[in-house]
């Protein structure tokens, strides 16, 4: 077994080697589900996420606000499936084979959001986050909690969840 | 004289040689009736008085015969010999009566010896009758005395009385003789004094006309002869005496004056003609060099057209050897386009195998791209649990996070399940591209497959075009051997007519050069006639008009 063999076989044990989860105290870090829209990361605390459900058919529904996409069955349940980037004002994503529908709860209120990738568990520490950008405005001044350094931005479900927006009925 | 001056020169003459003529006429005449005179004169005499006095002659030697016969038979014994003398005497008589019967005839009208001979005749016809009456009657009877008596008296008177009228007349005849020829004498002397005379006037009226004449048109011509002089020495400008007269001189006159002045008007007009002549010769001299030369030109470029068609010739020679050539060429092209369609028809089959072939793989390939489908969509499946999988760690990371403390085994169960549905994700991710590519693959296939099948439905329409085309090929290569072979023909006949066109151009040569040589004494030619016209100005020149 020559070095060049060898050196190939270390960069790959290298490669495959996983990093040793440090224990972190829980009051440091908020555990989150990081997901993608668009260009853009983003996180929700895992505390407010009820499932991951893929994307089914969506039955759009007549009469509602442009960022409602429609209503999904879910194991059975009607779910109202948001368009999150169009919630945000960002470009609208491309729905794709592996968009997911990100199915939040807070108390009594329900609702699915699209992603378009579901990137996996992440634990954020606290004193990683900063404030949100001064530039933000309106709703996505609203519902941002913090941004990592590697600008990943950190919703605030519950916000989004109690935003009237998503409270349709007689009044809109 | 100058009442002759108006005539006309032939009555001039006329009227000259008619005064001499007149004397001629005279004379003519003159001597003509003297002549007849003296002719006349002659004739009488010699047809009356010279004929009378001959028979009377005659007559008279008759007469003495008789006499002489009658006094011999006196003496005559022999009565043979007397009746012979009776004869004679007796034609004696009738001879003498003849000749006094013609010559009165002649003369018995004349009043001069008429009646003489009158009585002559009586006295001879009385003097034969009494002889033949008495005397031979006598004799006869032998009374010879008797006879002799009666002869000697009375017949004796008798015959001299008529001897007396001949002698008689003879005189007469004579005087008148003598008579004549002195008028004759007379006559020609008349004649001869007006011959004289004749001659005198005639002489002096010859002068006289000589010096008519010489007045009348040889001084004329004279003064027109000087002018002539004039003229003929060059002087145009000579005056010509003024001439009145109507005869010929004054008509030579007046038309030798015309004459002068179209000469005057001839000679200016020559002057002029010359100065033409001479310029024009010039420019003749100068034309004729300038086509001498161009001749020159055209002889060489004649000679360099000769060599060019000698080329000519030989690359037609060359071209006649590249057409047999060709010819030959031409006939091996048959037998090849005969054997390209043998292989055409071949390929025709190969191409018809080559299309079954395609159509067996075509049909595979299909099959293959089918199957590969059905592996896709099982892929599609396996990428589907992978992903549900994924979902589902997900789920359960949610669901230990939501655990808590309790959860914490199971969060890493969970990342185990993510990582492994990863794996599969990619595993099947690299399937799909694979999968992807065989896919691109066949479909390429496929679609060269098709293309294949339509190339060689393409070939096999090409390869029958194409038989079709080296048919028409051999055809036309066909044409063309025979066309070529005509072409040798063609071409051998081009390079005999090329061959003649060399020969042509060569006599062509030769004429140039004798063109250009005949231009050259052209232009000697020109040379001299513009020398001439020089000297025909300076000869001109000399004229005064």
């Amino acid at each position: 077994m020559d070095d060049k063999t060898k050196n190939i076989l270390k960069r790959r044990a290298a490669a495959l080697a996983r990093p040793q989860v440090e224990p972190r105290p829980a009051s440091e870090f908020v555990e989150t589900l990081e997901f993608r829209l668009g260009a853009e990361r983003f996180a929700v605390e895992t505390s407010f996420v009820r499932e991951v459900y893929p994307l089914k058919e969506v039955t759009p529904l007549p009469g509602t606000p442009d960022f409602i996409l429609g209503a999904m069955n879910v194991r059975g349940q009607v779910v109202t499936i948001n368009d999150l980037a169009r919630w945000l004002e960002l470009p609208e994503s491309a729905r794709t084979a592996g968009s997911k529908v990100l199915i939040l709860r807070d108390g009594e209120m329900e609702c699915g959001f699209l992603a378009d990738e579901v990137v996996g568990m992440r634990a954020i520490a606290c004193d990683e986050l900063e404030e949100t950008l001064p530039t933000l405005t309106g709703i996505r001044a609203e519902c941002l909690k913090g941004v990592t350094r590697d600008r990943t931005v950190l919703l605030d479900a519950g916000k989004v969840l109690a935003s009237p927006k998503l409270i349709i009925g007689g009044k809109q | 004289m100058n009442w002759m001056a108006n005539w006309r020169t032939r009555s001039k003459l006329l009227f000259g040689f008619g005064v001499i003529l007149v004397f001629f006429v005279v004379v003519v005449f003159t001597a003509y009736g003297t002549i007849v005179m003296a002719q006349n004169s002659q004739k009488k005499f010699l047809e009356e008085d010279y004929y009378a006095g001959q028979r009377l002659s005659e007559i008279r030697a008759f007469l003495n015969h008789q006499r002489v016969g009658l006094l011999q038979m006196l003496f005559m014994k022999d009565p043979a010999a007397k009746s012979r003398a009776i004869e004679d005497i007796r034609e004696a008589t009738r001879i003498i009566q003849e000749k006094l019967n013609e010559a009165f005839e002649r003369v018995g009208q004349d009043a001069l010896f008429g009646p003489k001979l009158l009585e002559v005749r009586a006295a001879y016809k009385e003097f034969a009758e009494i002889r033949d009456a008495q005397v031979i009657p006598l004799i006869e009877r032998k009374k010879f005395s008797e006879a002799e008596k009666l002869v000697m008296g009375m017949q004796l008177a008798r015959y001299g009385k008529l001897r007396d009228g001949l002698l008689e007349i003879f005189n007469a005849i004579e005087a008148r003789a003598k008579e004549n020829v002195g008028a004759s004498n007379k006559s020609a002397a008349f004649s001869e004094k007006i011959f004289i005379l004749t001659g005198i006037a005639a002489f002096l009226a010859a002068i006289l006309l000589g010096f008519a004449l010489e007045r009348g048109i040889a001084n004329p011509l004279r003064a027109i002869s000087e002018a002539a002089e004039t003229i003929a020495a060059g002087d145009f400008t000579v005056k010509m005496p003024p001439h009145e007269r109507r005869d010929e001189i004054g008509t030579l006159s007046r038309t030798f004056k015309t004459m002068v002045e179209n000469l005057r008007v001839v000679t200016q007009q020559i002057k002029e003609g010359a100065g033409v002549l001479a310029a024009s010769s010039g420019e003749i001299l100068a034309a004729t060099t300038q086509v001498a030369s161009s001749a020159t030109e055209t002889a060489t470029a004649v000679s360099q057209t000769t060599a060019t068609v000698e080329e000519v010739k030989q690359t037609a020679q060359l071209s006649n050897q590249k057409a047999k050539h060709v010819s030959e060429s031409a006939k091996k092209a048959v037998e090849i386009s005969q054997s390209g369609r043998k292989a055409v028809e071949e390929s025709i089959g190969g191409m018809t195998r080559i299309r079954e072939q395609m159509e067996s793989i075509g049909e595979s390939i299909m099959k293959l791209s089918e199957q590969s489908q059905a592996i896709g969509e099982i892929i599609a499946s396996v990428g589907d649990l992978a992903e549900q999988s994924n979902l589902l760690s997900v789920n359960a990371a949610i669901e230990a996070a939501k655990a808590g403390e309790q959860g914490k085994g199971f969060a890493v169960v969970a990342q185990e399940v993510k990582a492994l549905a990863e794996q599969s994700k990619q595993a099947t991710a690299q399937v799909r591209t694979m999968l992807g590519e065989i896919q691109k693959a066949t479909s390429a296939v496929v679609l060269s497959a098709e293309q294949g099948s339509k190339a060689v439905e393409l070939g096999m329409r090409q390869v029958t075009q194409s038989g079709e085309s080296i048919r028409a090929l051999s055809e036309s290569v066909a044409d063309a051997a025979l066309a070529a072979t005509q072409i040798a023909a063609s071409s051998q006949q081009q390079f005999v007519g090329v061959d003649q066109v060399a020969s042509a151009m060569e006599s062509i040569k030769q004429a140039s050069t004798q063109n250009a040589a005949g231009t050259k004494q052209v232009e000697t030619a020109a040379q001299n006639l513009a020398r001439l016209g020089s000297n025909l100005k300076q000869l001109v020149e000399r004229f005064r008009v």
